[in-house]
């Protein structure tokens, strides 16, 4: 749930990158901290809660910050959650208190059914939250495009983009920083429309 | 999404001077308050030499972590949690459904001083949280001022 500081002059909002495991979530977030442009200080320490072999155990945490509104200070907390499947426990608590999700899918032709369960578990997950997914902005990245086992786009949306809304969705090889940027400022304008939208129905 | 909870001036000066009491009293370091999410909302004491934002990210996933650990050992919930360090330690208390307090002190004091004057401050951020909750809210927050047409990109690549 974001906080908006007035006395500060500062919105804080929660993106949580989701999708099945080694599909590039944390990859997308070391590329966001390597080659983003920000002001001095702007930009905090990538933490990576991992194990040993570098697969994440509780979840990756970058802030930024930007200045999205005139005058008000946003910072962006970005996430990452544990892929593999055992760690659910886990991928629950990081999405408490979420604002925004970026679903990354792994775009080889073997992954689509861990990309569903992935899809499906994120659904279930925000549910024991009471919370919907058709109410919280997100956005798809189909990573691992640079892969020559890549299923079609058109396969992937109808798999996992076959809803009455569709969702926003990027292709990208995260490893390339190809899509990051892309994804991220999609999610980011999402979040602050949404904002827009719910500050309107309450000021009326 | 959940409604937005919006802090005003009045509600940062009555959370920082709850700090104040409580770093006086206690002879802690530094005081946090902070959003379950992971959010810092506000903080008091000699808060310059540490990384606050990432601090209160972690703070927040272990205490979430031990309410979890709770639930596995039958108890309804662990209501703080103590880290005990050589030269610093950390104390995290539940404050509320939504937020949490994180005392930094000196090893040299005694957690059980820092337990009991806290208790007060987490009695008095408590009320001040849910006095901005019954707030009004939107007023004062004009969120569409920002223009959504402009397409300039929020993030950018670094150039070569």
């Amino acid at each position: 749930m974001a906080i908006i500081n007035q006395a500060a002059k500062e919105l804080q909002v929660k993106i949580v990158y989701y999708g099945p495991a080694l599909g590039g979530k944390t990859t997308n977030l070391v590329q966001v901290h390597e080659h983003v442009q920000t002001a001095q200080g702007n930009k905090g320490k990538l933490v990576s809660l991992a194990t040993s072999s570098d697969r994440t155990l509780f979840f990756d945490f970058l802030p930024i910050e930007a200045m999205a509104i005139k005058g008000f200070k946003t910072k962006f907390q970005l996430y990452t959650v544990p892929g593999q499947v055992i760690y659910n426990t886990t991928r629950q608590l990081v999405l408490r208190g979420v604002d925004g999700i970026v679903f990354v899918a792994d775009s080889q032709y073997e992954k689509m059914e861990e990309n569903l369960k992935s899809f499906a578990n994120l659904e279930e997950n925000l549910k024991a939250q009471h919370l919907n997914l058709a109410d919280i902005p997100y956005v798809l990245q189909y990573n691992k495009r640079d892969l020559p086992n890549a299923a079609p786009v058109e396969y992937m949306d109808f798999l996992l983009n076959n809803r009455e809304a569709q969702a926003p969705s990027f292709t990208a090889s995260a490893h390339q920083c190809q899509g990051v940027f892309e994804t991220l400022n999609m999610i980011t304008r999402l979040l602050l429309h949404k904002f827009v939208t719910e500050s309107g129905r309450k000021a009326a | 999404m959940p409604s937005l909870p919006q802090l005003i001036e009045e509600d940062i000066r009555e959370l920082n001077g709850a700090l104040g009491e409580l770093l006086r009293h206690s002879e802690a370091t530094a005081a946090l308050v902070i959003d379950k999410g992971g959010f810092l909302i506000t903080q008091g004491g000699e808060s310059e030499q540490f990384d606050l934002t990432t601090i209160a990210a972690l703070a927040a996933a272990s205490f979430a972590a031990t309410e979890t650990i709770a639930t596995l050992v039958s108890e309804t919930t662990f209501t703080s949690i103590y880290q005990q360090g050589e030269s610093s330690s950390l104390f995290v208390a539940n404050v509320d459904e939504y937020c949490l307090l994180t005392v930094i002190f000196p090893a040299t004091v005694s957690v059980g001083a820092v337990k009991y004057f806290a208790a007060r401050t987490i009695g008095l951020i408590a009320a001040q949280l849910a006095a901005a909750k019954e707030r009004a809210p939107g007023s004062g927050f004009d969120l569409s001022a920002m223009n959504l047409a402009d397409p300039t990109p929020l993030f950018r690549m670094k150039t070569a």
